[in-house]
């Protein structure tokens, strides 16, 4: 009897009817995708990407060249020189990433004691050239200034969870 | 020896030895801040409790004494926790500023605070606040960070001899302090930086450059004495950032004077970093090594060879030495040296006791009398000024001095400036000589100024008699120690870089040169000498730093430092040692010996070697013990000096050493120069 | 001169040339929509949007497209035979637009209305294999070749089943004209009677049109873009109207052949007044909505399952088929006598 039936099912190839039936009920559902230039989707506050160097509020910046991101970095992205500023406080002469080599796995930002190296919410800064990738500390503290509102947002929001 | 258990182990430790040395003996770790080997005991700082059956409370193992069938836990749940508390103190004062300290990944407190610390902190009130004192222009204080173990101030007191520092206030107030606001006294203060078990006391002309895992580190001894102390490069991107000290009980132990710790920044200042000729005018201009090998040939064009010298300077490593020496055999020149002016220091490897420190450095320790004689230890090497003091300490060796000089670290009966001295001790007419009946194992320490005499040989030859008298000279106890103060001297004289038949010494070089005797002068990082150029003298000067001899030379050929090179040194007792290269010299700057070797092919007198194993080969030649490292070449017992010289009048005077600004690397240093301020300030005050 | 352009001839010639490009030009927008609904439906069962940035609804994308393609470089391949790679795309794409020239697409609206209509349409698409194996030859590239054998040895295939289609139904028509076909059912839809073949020439109409899941021609992963491997702009895009339109025609035959042609599906007077070529559109429109349904559902077939099927289960069903009908309309003596 099972044999029977199954002969049927195939001669009246129903494997593929299923097949059809389920995509022509996927046809009517509402699509998932965004327009994307024009709308965009919802970011987690955990979200990882461009870099940015932020800074305090009253325009100190905060990174102290403790070199733990340069260290932690699996790509070796970061290069760091550092040395005395006139104040006598610990700073960088030199915070470059090569953003053609990092893998945005955020471990900089987890590393890093004063929440100066963090990575934003902007994901659309492709370049025409390589070079234009290659931050250095102007560039990463630009990326900061004009990103802080939301990074300090996502970090109070974020800390609770760490 | 006492018999005792530690973690249900039986062991056996010598009479006198403490708990934590019978812990460590079997190899359990006891964590600690104060106590250090070499230090005395302090025992402040409590890390290393631990267990003892019967008593009710843990104990300080590095302070406890090894009593016959004690029972020692060290790994139990109380030891644990009196750890943790102990740990927990420590860090209630200390501030949590490891990302800015440049201790920070070779950090006694960071690493045992993750071992043995809680983890997490219950201290909610406000940390202490102390204000960082002034430790000079070497050594940066954050006194926040310390956490009291009073290490420097030990090591100050015990080991430098230099009373600088000390703690006021009890508890938590308690400071470390100075008394000397310019800068710490002596000249191994730099120390006390790797004492520090915290980021207290940290490097200032290293301060921010590096983290310890950058650094790219290279095993390697310093050239900046006579020593050849074992030191550890650290750079990075092709730079020296720092030296620290590397174990080698023979010479250094595990300390390093300030020079060679310091010195480095000259490293990169004042480099000569391509070849230059002078032009037309008179003026040095940067050239290719090919327009200054063919500038150099033509001046060798037609040359006599008694009209052709060279040089040795303190600096210069074995391979160019050697290699120097056949280029100019090549040429039939015999006017070569590689002593100072005047110096009496023989020259036959035979008469090898005469330029060795023949006790070795550690046999200081030996040694019952020490008679000084026209030397400055405390400046020619530091170090061994020392183990001066060490065995002072330890066996109450009695110091005299012939020559005065700086005040030192340990009590010295001065005997005088007068030559004569030495005389009547020959003569044993003296109440030195009574010291010396008495003595077992006399030292005769003489300083490398006190042969660049006229009467060098009869000071030497007397001070042998003397020596022979009072069995200081024989094969079992050799006392006759020369110091020199200049890393290349002993290894030049043992490959016999000295004048060859009718060959002329070095003041008959530099006279020559004033009479325009000698056409062509080749020298090898010479940067000490007075010369009365005439215009047609060719001098060349082949070295690393542009400084006194880079100025009256004709053509430059730039070399390397220590640092970018592996060459072999032999220090002061005739110890063989190699340095490593850690960077690559600068610009167009190559390794001395393969500028000699290059320039032998460019004049058709090929050396017969093309690589360093090779040249190795040709030192093994000469002596088989120069290609072992760490072998000790000794001396034997001959007849130097020559007691028939008669003594002149004049004093035997110290001479007057800026010990921060020896060389060409330490004249080119920032840091030098500062320290050389702030003594002189010092001075003044 | 002037006689001729009055002649009868004459105005016979200017009506067939208005005829043709009556039928062309729409055809050709058709095919360009038929890009932009492609697109569409393979997106919206995707569950994404498709194209919607150029003009209302995306609606300009295919002109878009086409202006993108007639702007573009045509790259002649150094190592090709420049003729035959020029040849190729055209002999695909006027053979495809030819075999249009006998499908009625209402009552009396064909272009030319002869009496071996399908034996025509047979001919000519089995013709367009000739396209493809020059340009997979003339491409001198073996992703090129390779493309064009699979190919030729896929439509060759699966005419013969095509060809067993086709008989049953002119076994029950008694006719090649296709006009008359489309008669015939006037009663019932072949594809009553006869659905087990109407399956059989729907998927074979997919293996000849090299459409999805048959696509093996063009499969990206192993041979890049199969044939026309090396075309570009025009060239490649007379390939893509070709392979559409052949998508149409294949879609029409379906219609005339199984669906009845231009005729209502009930014989209602309301339903009659509607032009024929509303229905017949419309029957066409629901075979190549299912063309694009079945790409958007069935991954691609291996080839060997490709030539399994056509040879070992079409040919032999087909055959049968031919076998059965023919005996029953013989047994019961319903054989259809026309003229």
């Amino acid at each position: 009897m099972k044999k029977i039936y199954r002969s049927i099912w195939f001669l009246f190839l129903g494997e593929l009817c299923l097949g059809m039936f389920l995509t022509l009920k996927y046809m009517f559902k509402k699509p998932v995708t965004i327009n994307y230039p024009f709308e965009k989707g919802e970011l987690s506050p955990r979200f990882r990407g461009e870099l940015a160097l932020r800074r305090y509020p009253n325009g100190e910046e905060r990174c102290i060249a403790c070199k733990l991101c340069e260290a932690v970095c699996p790509a070796l992205a970061i290069t760091i020189e550092s040395e005395p500023r006139e104040d006598e406080s610990r700073r960088t002469t030199r915070f470059d990433i090569d953003m053609t080599k990092c893998i945005y796995c955020g471990l900089c930002e987890e590393a890093c004691p004063v929440d100066a190296i963090v990575q934003g919410p902007n994901y659309e800064f492709a370049k025409e050239t390589r070079s234009e990738l290659l931050y250095d500390k102007a560039k990463l503290l630009e990326n900061g200034d004009r990103w802080e509102s939301v990074l300090s947002k996502n970090i109070h929001v974020d800390k609770q969870f760490k | 020896m006492v018999k005792l258990f530690v973690d249900d182990k039986e062991i056996e430790v010598t009479d006198g030895s403490t708990v934590m040395q019978a812990c460590e003996k079997i190899g359990a770790e006891i964590p600690r801040f104060c106590f250090h080997e070499r230090l005395s005991i302090a025992g402040n700082c409590r890390m290393c409790l631990v267990e003892v059956e019967g008593s009710p409370k843990p104990v300080a193992s590095c302070a406890m004494p090894a009593v016959e069938g004690m029972k020692v836990i060290t790994k139990s749940d109380k030891v644990k926790t009196a750890r943790e508390g102990v740990m927990e103190f420590l860090l209630i004062n200390h501030p949590l500023d490891c990302p800015i300290c440049d201790q920070g990944g070779e950090c006694d407190l960071q690493d045992q605070a993750l071992f043995y610390g809680r983890g997490k902190t219950r201290f909610v009130e406000d940390k202490r606040a102390v204000d960082n004192k002034p430790f000079g222009p070497l050594i940066k204080t954050i006194m926040n960070r310390c956490i009291h173990c009073t290490r420097c101030v030990r090591f100050m007191d015990e080991i430098a001899g230099v009373h600088d520092l000390g703690a006021i206030g009890r508890g938590e107030d308690m400071e470390i302090i100075s008394n000397s606001p310019k800068g710490l006294g002596g000249e191994l203060s730099g120390n006390i930086i790797d004492l520090c078990p915290v980021g207290a006391l940290t490097s200032a002309p290293y301060a921010f450059k590096a983290r310890p895992w950058e650094l790219k580190k290279t095993n390697s001894i310093d050239i900046f004495d006579g020593l050849g102390s074992a030191i550890e490069i650290g750079s990075k991107d092709g730079q020296v950032l720092r030296v620290l000290p590397r174990l080698n009980e023979d010479i250094n132990e595990e300390w390093l004077a300030d020079k060679s710790r310091f010195a480095i920044d000259g490293l990169s200042n004042q480099r000569l970093d391509s070849p230059y000729k002078r032009d037309l005018k008179g003026k040095l201009v940067a050239c290719s090594w090919e327009e200054a090998f063919k500038v150099l040939a033509e001046n060798f064009k037609g040359l006599k060879s008694e009209e052709i010298a060279a040089l040795v300077g303190d600096q210069a490593c074995l391979e160019s030495i050697v290699s120097l020496k056949d280029l100019m055999t090549e040429f039939n020149v015999t006017n070569i040296d590689c002593r100072p002016l005047l110096s009496s220091l023989p020259t036959d490897t035979k008469n090898r006791s005469g330029w060795l420190f023949n006790p070795t450095i550690s046999g200081i320790e030996k040694a019952d009398s020490l008679l000084i004689i026209g030397s400055q230890p405390r400046y020619e090497a530091a170090l061994l000024d020392a183990r001066i003091r060490k065995s002072w300490i330890a066996n109450g060796l009695k110091i005299a001095r012939i020559g005065g000089g700086d005040n030192a670290s340990y009590p010295i009966e001065e005997l005088g400036n007068n030559v004569n001295v030495i005389e009547h001790i020959y003569k044993n007419k003296h109440s030195y000589n009574k010291i010396l009946d008495k003595s077992n194992k006399p030292l005769f320490l003489i300083g490398e100024n006190l042969l660049n005499r006229k009467d060098g040989e009869g000071i030497l030859g007397r001070i042998r008699e003397i020596a022979k008298k009072y069995n200081s000279f024989s094969d079992k106890w050799n006392g006759l120690a020369i110091l020199h103060s200049s890393a290349s001297r002993v290894g030049a004289l043992e490959v016999g870089f000295v004048p060859g038949n009718k060959g002329f010494n070095t003041k008959d070089i530099i006279d020559g040169v004033a009479s325009n005797h000698i056409k062509l002068l080749w020298l090898l990082g010479v940067d000490d000498i007075n010369l009365n150029k005439k215009p047609n003298t060719f001098v060349v000067y082949q070295g690393h730093h542009g400084d006194k001899g880079a100025e009256i030379a004709d053509l430059i050929l730039p070399g390397s430092a220590y640092t970018e090179k592996d060459a072999t040194y032999l220090n002061t007792e005739g110890r063989v040692q190699r340095t490593n290269a850690a960077v690559s010299p600068p610009g167009d700057a190559k390794e001395d010996w393969k500028i000699i070797r290059a320039f032998s092919a460019f004049v058709d007198k090929v050396l017969p070697y093309d690589n360093i194993s090779e040249l190795r080969k040709r030192l093994a030649n000469i002596n088989k013990l120069l290609v072992i490292e760490n072998s000790l070449i000794k001396g034997s017992v001959t007849d130097i000096g020559d007691t028939s010289t008669k003594l002149a009048k004049n004093l035997i005077t110290p001479k007057n050493i800026n010990y921060f600004m020896t060389c060409p690397i330490s004249r080119a240093s920032e840091t030098m120069a500062k320290c050389s301020i702030a003594k002189s300030s010092l001075a003044a005050k | 001169m002037i006689d001729f352009l009055y002649s009868q001839n004459f105005i016979n010639v200017m009506f067939i040339i208005i005829k043709i490009i009556a039928l062309v030009v729409p055809l050709l927008v058709i095919v360009a929509f038929l890009t932009y609904a492609e697109r569409k439906v393979i997106a919206s069962v995707q569950l994404r949007k498709g194209p919607n940035v150029v003009g209302p609804f995306g609606l300009l994308q295919p002109l878009a497209d086409g202006l993108k393609l007639f702007s573009k470089e045509t790259i002649f391949p150094t190592v090709s035979n420049k003729i035959v790679f020029l040849l190729a795309p055209m002999i695909a794409f006027s053979l495809s637009i030819a075999a249009w020239a006998v499908i009625p697409i209402a009552d009396g609206w064909v272009i030319s209305n002869i009496n071996v209509g399908i034996l025509y349409i047979f001919a000519v698409s089995s013709l367009s294999v000739y396209g493809i194996i020059m340009a997979g030859w003339a491409s001198n590239s073996k992703y090129a070749f390779m493309g064009a054998l699979r190919s030729a040895a896929q439509m060759v295939s699966y005419e013969v089943s095509i060809g067993l289609v086709i008989i049953t139904v002119l076994v029950c028509v008694g006719s090649l004209n296709l006009s008359d076909i489309v008669y015939a059912q006037k009663s019932t839809w072949f594809v009553f009677p006869l659905f087990p073949m109407f399956i059989v020439f729907f998927i074979s109409a997919l293996a000849e049109t090299n459409r999805a899941p048959f696509d093996l021609p063009e499969d990206e992963s192993s041979l890049v873009g199969g044939y026309f491997t090396e075309y570009s702009s025009m060239l490649f895009a007379m390939f893509f109207l070709g392979e559409y339109a052949a998508m149409i025609m294949m879609s029409g035959m379906a219609t005339i052949l199984f669906l009845g042609g231009w005729l209502a599906p009930f014989n209602v007077a309301i339903l009659n007044e509607i032009p024929g070529f509303i229905w017949f559109a419309l029957k066409t429109s629901l075979m190549l909505f299912i063309f694009l349904w079945v790409r958007a559902t069935f991954p691609r077939f291996r080839y060997d399952q490709l030539m399994r099927i056509g040879w070992k289960v079409f040919l032999p069903f087909s055959l049968l088929w031919v076998v059965l009908t023919s005996g029953f309309l013989i047994t019961f003596n319903l054989l259809p006598v026309n003229g």
